[in-house]
């Protein structure tokens, strides 16, 4: 007889086959061993379900477009977790919007999980980001401080990200500088963050019982603890002297090392190398641009120029 | 006489000729949108909408290496 969590799978279009490979790549995304995925599609088929509430502030709404750009990944995280309010995607309006994310924080307080997309405004009182007729700060502070965890998704929720750019006029800044000891924070940094690192995280948490291990930025470690150069395909090329000088030259054609058109690539810890982006199809590198850094702090204030090489130390 | 859609009305006061009916936030859109209508004798007579949200990318801009003020124009809008 089928499960609850089959049928509904199936309803979703999505056999057996692929729900176990969607567990194998958490495994692998995760870094676990082989054999992991079984206890992984076991935790997501009897687990209890959090709710989700996702806050947008000062956003542009990129996270959330890659969080949609996974169908496979989000039809089966819908099945585990199911989203109670995003602005987004929701159909109430107005009063009722609110009323959804209050009707989750009361009735499932230390339950939810929160995630917040985009930056949150603390100049002039805050009037940069009001939504209901209330500030941003004052959202954040009742939907994070009640939730189980709070997951800052996309560089901006992180450390304030492109609203933060110098000079900073709004006074944006991330959850964890906006709410100050803030427990549990999981920060996604990334412009956009990568789906399937926010899905690997809440599938951790949904096997485990707790959150992955943080780096000293509060990043997960299996997301950010290697560099991107030294994982770059196009390494081999970099060690041999073989770098693009101009968009389109002979080394651009073939695929040669970035570096000299201003690769951030060796400052930037993520694993964009492996998971890429849009369904695995592809990344910034892959695509023939370098690097921007956007894993990491304070990018967009990166002088001169993303253009410009780094330079040597 | 046109029907004013209710079920999404945030506030509303005043008599049943005379309405204000904010909605706010609009969702399902990009951004934080806010509508504030006065209703008299069930038409709209006044509408007013408001982006909730600013950044200053403007203010950001300047001064910037023109090769790079895509990378921050591209996130206006991410949808």
């Amino acid at each position: 007889m089928k499960s609850d969590f089959e049928e509904k799978m199936e309803k979703q279009g999505i056999t057996r086959r692929d729900f176990l490979k969607f567990c194998s790549v958490m495994a692998a995304t995760l870094g676990l061993p082989a054999g992991s995925g079984r206890a992984i599609a076991q935790a997501l088929e009897t687990g209890p379900r959090p709710p989700i509430i996702w806050l947008e502030f000062q956003d542009c709404t990129g996270d959330s477009e890659s969080f949609l750009r996974e169908p496979t990944l989000i039809n089966l995280l819908f099945d585990s977790v199911s989203l109670n309010y995003h602005e987004t995607l929701m159909a109430p309006s107005g009063t009722l919007a609110e009323k959804s994310r209050l009707e989750t924080i009361r009735n499932y307080a230390g339950q939810y999980i929160c995630v917040v997309e985009g930056s949150i405004p603390t100049g002039s009182g805050g009037v940069y980001a009001m939504i209901g007729g209330r500030t941003a700060l004052s959202i954040a502070q009742e939907t994070c401080t009640k939730a189980l965890a709070t997951i800052a998704v996309g560089n901006c929720a992180w450390d304030g990200g492109l609203a933060a750019a110098a000079p900073n006029p709004t006074g944006a800044k991330g959850v964890g500088g906006a709410l100050p000891g803030l427990s549990p924070l999981i920060n996604l940094p990334g412009c956009p963050m990568n789906v399937v690192n926010l899905t690997a995280t809440i599938v951790y948490f949904l096997t485990n019982n707790q959150w992955p291990a943080l780096d000293s930025q509060g990043r997960p470690q299996f997301a950010y603890g290697q560099e991107i150069h030294e994982n770059c395909p196009r390494h081999n090329h970099f060690e041999a002297d073989r770098f693009v000088r101009a968009w389109g030259d002979q080394g651009h054609q073939s695929g040669w090392c970035l570096f000299m058109m201003g690769c951030k690539g060796p400052r930037t810890r993520h694993n964009c190398w492996q998971v890429k982006w849009n369904g695995g199809i592809n990344w910034p590198i892959g695509a023939g641009h370098g690097c921007i850094g956007c894993a990491s702090a304070n990018f967009w204030d990166q002088p001169p120029s993303f253009y410009n090489p780094l330079p040597d130390d | 006489m046109p029907q004013v859609f209710l079920p999404f009305v945030a506030n509303s006061a005043g008599s049943p000729t005379s309405q204000r009916i904010v909605i706010d936030p609009i969702t399902r859109i990009e951004g934080h949108l806010r509508i504030e209508t006065q209703i008299e004798n069930g038409r709209v007579a006044e509408a007013y909408s408001a982006a909730m949200m600013f950044r200053g990318l403007e203010i950001i801009l300047k001064g910037r290496d023109p090769r790079d003020a895509w990378i921050y124009t591209q996130r206006i809008c991410g949808v």
